[in-house]
């Protein structure tokens, strides 16, 4: 059995939705935001493995921009919720509950 | 054409060294607010006269100027596309950054020295608000999305001496971040069905739709809906609305006028180009899917906003019936652009006026904005009660407004596209929704005023913004002719 592109493309699913799952069900600010780097990786894999199946180099530098954004929301996330850990030592985000109506 | 090699991408060049003369002038020469606002001001009003150029260069035609790297001319690949749309998106979008800048204004003046990290942001949000309206690559469109969004994730958390300003910030950035990764996988997926990620050009999506049977059928079309999904949280169209509520009321009040229309305005340009341009031929996909989220988005607005007390909230859950009334017009694929782009200007317009307004009346820095604080606005500020009147009254689409003008014209493109149900059911919706707007009026014009308040006063800034909004809402009301004229020559190549 040779491993075509479909698998991987398969795993990417697979681990887009474990990604989204941990988004929907963890609670910790931290774990969600793991959580959707794990889909933003999902992406990647997607991205390269169509790429090598089609033969385009295409999807393998639309890899390098999603790694540069997702660096960039790691800078902006962590910064917002570590200033929320300094002000409530928690990352429970049911806790954050003062906006509603 | 040579010299106009670069005019594509001007607005954006613009604006990232109007962003730089920003934070040189206020880190490395230490001036004073008054200079880097300036500075942006400029840059901005720069940028919109560019778009200008380029819609008059076109001529008002669909144009077919491409810029990618490798210069001028049709491009295998073009990854930035320069046409009558991206040219009257950019006139909406630099002109919307111009009053947002303006509405802005209250809250940098209390931010100090980290006032020019906020207009820096401002500036490279709406750099990248109009790169998604010309991106002609998918993955450029998703990185011009972020570049906005990422900006305004700390936008919305910038008062952090307020705990539910970071709240905010923490659940804008979660969802926000969801969102643009359940749409960049739609890219990926479509990227894998189709081989190229590109709009326009040789070997582009719509080369291979014209040529080629699609053979991962049901890849493509999870690619579309995972797309759609992504494009409609920006929106806040309804069931992707849930962040939209918390990070209005939470956000300092000065900056979520921008934050709200800008998303708003560029984010149904994108949906515009990707859907009735890009996936043109496969709309008996995607028309039903944007037929159904625009009856939820009708409904479930409507009937969440009738119920709040806050003035922010409101016009959070208003955004989303109008998110709804702006996708019935998209239901007619290309011939619905025109109808949604007259919507969706001067809604934007309307939406900032109004938030401008809660601004002065709650405080540029404050988050909540309860009915109680609005009750007898009449008495303590007459102007600002008349200005959110007509604001709210336009929002509502009473006739001789923009509003109502608006409404007729994304029903008819939704009737003719065939979605006749859609257009009873967002009638209904419509004449319902009066219901929250008459409220908010009656509490500025009927209720009594709370002990130990005085009038308020709106600075300049603020004044010319809503000036601006009302006279949008009244103008294209009473004479909705000119408008309609450009947007019909404004389509997407």
């Amino acid at each position: 059995m040779t491993l075509t592109a479909g698998w991987f493309m398969g795993l990417a699913a697979v681990l887009f939705a474990l990604g989204g799952a941990g988004v929907l069900l963890r609670r910790n600010a931290l774990v969600m935001f793991m959580s959707i780097e794990l889909m933003l990786n999902a992406v990647n894999l997607t991205f390269v493995a169509a790429s090598k199946a089609l033969g385009q180099v295409e999807g393998q530098v639309a890899t390098l921009f999603v790694i540069v954004v997702a660096a960039a929301e790691v800078t902006v996330g962590l910064a917002i919720i570590v200033a929320i850990f300094h002000r409530r030592a928690s990352a429970d985000v049911d806790e954050f509950a003062e906006l509603r109506g | 054409m040579q010299n106009a090699a670069l005019l594509p991408i001007a607005p954006e060049l613009v604006l990232l060294i109007g962003m730089l003369g920003v934070v040189t002038s206020a880190v490395l020469l230490g001036r004073d607010r008054r200079e880097w606002g300036l500075i942006a001001g400029v840059a901005l009003a720069v940028a919109a006269i560019l778009a200008v150029m380029q819609w008059l260069l076109l001529g008002g035609e669909p144009g077919t100027l491409h810029y990618s790297a490798r210069g001028l001319s049709i491009m295998r690949a073009p990854m930035v596309v320069m046409d009558a749309y991206s040219a009257f998106a950019g006139v909406a979008i630099f002109s919307l950054g111009l009053l947002g800048l303006l509405a802005a204004w209250d809250l940098v003046e209390t931010l100090g020295d980290r006032g020019a990290e906020f207009v820096a942001l401002l500036l490279l949000a709406v750099a990248g608000l109009h790169g998604m309206a010309m991106s002609s690559n998918l993955v450029l469109l998703f990185l011009s999305l972020e570049t906005a969004s990422i900006s305004f994730y700390v936008m919305a958390g910038f008062t952090r001496d307020r705990i539910d300003a970071d709240e905010a910030a923490l659940k804008y950035f979660l969802l926000g971040s969801l969102a643009s990764a359940v749409f960049v996988y739609g890219i990926a997926l479509s990227f894998a069905a189709i081989g190229s990620t590109t709009i326009y050009g040789a070997g582009g999506i719509r080369d291979f739709f014209s040529n080629t049977i699609v053979t991962e059928r049901g890849v493509l079309l999870v690619g579309i809906v995972m797309i759609i999904v992504g494009l409609g949280f920006k929106v806040s169209a309804a069931p992707f609305h849930q962040w939209a509520p918390d990070v209005y009321q939470g956000a300092p009040g000065g900056a979520v006028g921008l934050m709200a229309a800008g998303v708003k305005l560029a984010g149904f340009i994108a949906i515009g180009r990707v859907l009735a341009a890009g996936f043109a031929a496969q709309i008996d996909q995607w028309a039903s899917i944007i037929a159904i989220v625009a009856g939820i988005s009708v409904i479930l607005g409507t009937s969440l906003a009738a119920v709040q007390t806050d003035v922010k909230r409101l016009l959070a859950y208003s955004g989303v019936a109008h998110a709804g009334y702006i996708l019935t017009a998209v239901t007619a694929g290309i011939f619905g652009i025109s109808a949604m782009l007259f919507y969706v200007t001067t809604y934007a317009a309307m939406l900032l006026g109004a938030f401008v307004i809660a601004g002065v009346v709650t405080g540029p820095r404050e988050g909540p904005s309860s009915f109680v604080q609005w009750a007898g606005l009449r008495t303590r500020s007459p102007e600002l009660a008349m200005a959110m009147a007509v604001l709210l009254l336009g929002l509502g689409g009473i006739p001789f407004t923009a509003g109502f003008v608006g409404k007729i014209q994304v029903f008819t493109a939704a009737a003719s596209a065939g979605y006749l149900w859609l257009v009873v059911l967002a009638l209904v919706t419509t004449v319902i929704g009066l219901y929250f707007y008459l409220k908010v009026i009656k509490v500025m014009f009927i209720d009594p005023v709370a002990d130990g308040v005085g009038p308020i006063e709106a600075s300049t800034t603020a004044r010319t913004v809503f000036a601006v909004a009302v006279g949008v809402t009244i103008l294209f009301g009473l004479a909705p002719w000119p408008l309609l004229d450009i947007v019909r020559d404004a389509l997407p190549l």
